[in-house]
């Protein structure tokens, strides 16, 4: 055996604190983004939404830029729940497209090609890996929806007043709420998606299937039963009818009805809606774990 | 001492039915130890165990006393190369050193100026803004050996490092190695490229079908290899002549010549024994000797030895 010269002096230096780690992630990522002209593109146009309505906010409090335009106050949109749902879920379609553009990006090249146990030779656990990937998409879908909304009805309240903002503060937490339950489904879904399906592509494409095709198996379920609890498979539906409660609008008009076609007495009891979509996040986080393994255990 | 060590302790791991390593006790010193075997013996499996990647079905794994189920406390001791090429395809080689790092717990100035360390201990610097997707298959190599470096590990564990070097790069990466070894690291290297990492190894782990066929310092490993007698290679001016005087001896099994004309091959049972005939012959004879070298020991000739034509292969 050799006598070794002990020459070696392990790192000394300062540590970041270990729970923010996985934000080095989406850093990278984010980097990767940019680089590309059509993802730029695309997510400053989800930007013109919120702008729009911004517009629509301002005019509705200023009169003489009514008058100018010849519009009368009565005949611009009302600046209720309505309107924020229909806010929400136009940005939370784009926010659909966005997910089904990248998501597949995040971890299906990384197990493509063995790259998992990269990240996890490291202090850093599978938990920080599938959050790090999550903040990705959690940190754009922001950007896209309850940011801006939280702005929107911060500015719809300082131009109407407090009284306008203590009687619609639901409002704001249903910006906020339904907006992260859409995130978490599209992003949770996405990558257990991508973890195992590594072309990007047809990841991409199982995203739409999942939400259409389960909405013509859920409709089928209740036409040949003759129930609604087919529903319970029907991501939109679940997604929806947590909408309709969050927003408390009539179900013709509020964005769960509009976008996520829910129609009058099919709604399901938001509490199997709220389980539902626990059983949804339960699989997801199930097949992620199934596949995000410093090695995969196949012999 | 086993604070010191890299500890299997009757370990096991099994793939459903598949067996991945048995029953394997290991207590690995500081140093270069290469894991030797062909595909499928177990080589990835240990080294997946030791970085704590995979769990032991049975036993426990301990890497400086650290048990290899604490990610958070293992890694800072533990670089690891893996024997796949994975890379983030948009990085360049200074970005996937310096992002990993940052994985590591490095402030972003710390992880700069090591990223450069691991860049130069690596002869890359000047590639360091080009994309790794760009990089050829040798410095795709490197550059994964570096992020296992980097942040100045006790431990390296590297599995393949050698495949796809040059000749030359080859030659600096097992300085390379040489040099982790003397600074008092624990090297822990998978290789097909036997007569390389014979050189280099300061001990070996021979793997067959899951089991441990033997470890130690491989002259050591030799010499417990009864069945095969020792081949010794003797370089000599009258070779014919001293084959002669060396037949009639019980210590030599058998004694051919050199295809050059220039030495005696020599197996002997007893290598302790023939060097005393072999000094008494020369003497009485007045041979020139130039070399007395054993033949085979080395990891390929061991390897053959202890598994056979399995081994052949690697």
């Amino acid at each position: 055996m050799a006598v070794y010269k002990k020459s070696y002096r392990g790192y000394e230096g300062p540590l970041t604190r270990e729970r923010s780690r996985f934000l080095i992630i989406p850093r990278y990522a984010f980097e990767e983004m940019r680089r590309s002209r059509f993802f730029t593109s695309f997510f400053l146009a989800t930007l013109i939404n919120p702008l729009v309505c911004a517009l629509i906010i301002y005019l509705h409090h200023n009169f003489s830029a009514l008058e100018v335009m010849g519009i009368q106050p009565d005949q611009i949109v009302a600046i209720d729940g309505a309107f924020f749902g229909f806010y929400l879920g136009f940005q939370s379609m784009l926010a659909f497209f966005l997910t089904a553009f990248i998501g597949p990006g995040l971890v299906s090249p990384d197990l493509a090609n063995n790259a998992i146990p990269l990240y996890l030779a490291r202090p850093f656990n599978r938990t920080d890996y599938v959050l790090g990937k999550m903040s990705v998409l959690l940190i754009l879908l922001s950007i896209m929806t309850w940011v801006p909304g939280l702005l929107l009805f911060s500015l719809q309240s300082y131009l109407e007043g407090t009284a306008w903002l203590g009687d619609n503060l639901r409002l704001a937490a249903a910006l906020f709420l339904g907006s992260w339950v859409w995130m978490l489904v599209l992003s949770l879904l996405i990558l257990a998606i991508s973890a195992w399906v590594k072309w990007k592509p047809i990841a991409g494409g199982l995203l739409f299937v999942v939400f259409f095709a389960g909405g013509g198996f859920a409709a089928a379920i209740n036409e040949i039963l003759r129930t609604k609890w087919g529903h319970l498979i029907n991501l939109n539906h679940i997604v929806g009818s947590i909408w309709i409660w969050l927003f408390k609008g009539s179900l013709e008009s509020s964005g769960g009805a509009v976008f996520f076609g829910v129609q009058r007495g099919e709604e399901l009891p938001v509490w199997t809606a709220w389980t539902g979509l626990l059983v949804l996040c339960a699989i997801c986080l199930r097949l992620l774990g199934k596949k995000i393994r410093g090695v995969e255990v196949a012999p | 001492m086993s604070g010191a060590r890299i500890v299997f302790d009757d370990v096991s791991r099994f793939y459903g039915e598949v067996l991945g390593v048995n029953r394997v006790s290991l207590s690995i010193p500081e140093g270069i130890t290469s894991l030797v075997g062909p595909n499928g013996s177990g080589k990835s499996t240990l080294m997946n165990l030791m970085t704590g990647l995979i769990r032991p079905t049975q036993g426990t794994v301990s890497v400086l006393g650290i048990p290899c189920d604490r990610p958070d406390k293992l890694f800072r001791e533990v670089g690891y190369c893996t024997q796949y090429d994975s890379f983030p395809s948009s990085l360049t080689g200074y970005e996937f050193l310096h992002s990993y790092l940052l994985l590591h717990g490095m402030t972003s100035s710390e992880a700069e100026k090591l990223t450069w360390e691991a860049l130069e201990r690596i002869n890359l610097t000047g590639a360091a803004k080009r994309r790794v997707a760009g990089y050829s298959k040798g410095m795709r190599q490197r550059v994964k050996l570096a992020q296992a470096l980097a942040h100045n590990p006790r431990v390296l564990v590297l599995d393949e490092p050698l495949n796809g070097l040059d000749p030359m790069a080859r030659a600096e990466t097992l300085a390379l190695f040489r040099q982790l070894g003397e600074e008092g690291r624990h090297v822990v290297v998978s290789s097909h490229i036997l007569h390389e990492v014979d050189r280099i190894s300061d001990q070996v782990i021979l793997l067959s079908n899951g089991y441990v066929v033997a470890e130690g310092r491989i002259q050591g490993v030799r010499s417990e290899v009864k069945e095969h007698p020792m081949q010794i290679l003797v370089r000599c001016n009258r070779p014919g002549e001293l084959a002669a005087k060396l037949f009639g001896h019980e210590q030599v099994v058998e004694a051919k010549l050199h295809a050059d004309g220039a030495g005696l091959h020599v197996r002997t049972r007893d290598a302790d024994s023939f060097y005393l005939l072999l000094n008494q012959v020369v003497l009485d004879a007045g041979l020139e000797v130039e070399k007395v070298a054993p033949a085979d020991e080395d990891v390929n000739s061991v390897y053959e030895y202890l598994i056979g034509s399995e081994g052949g292969s690697q």
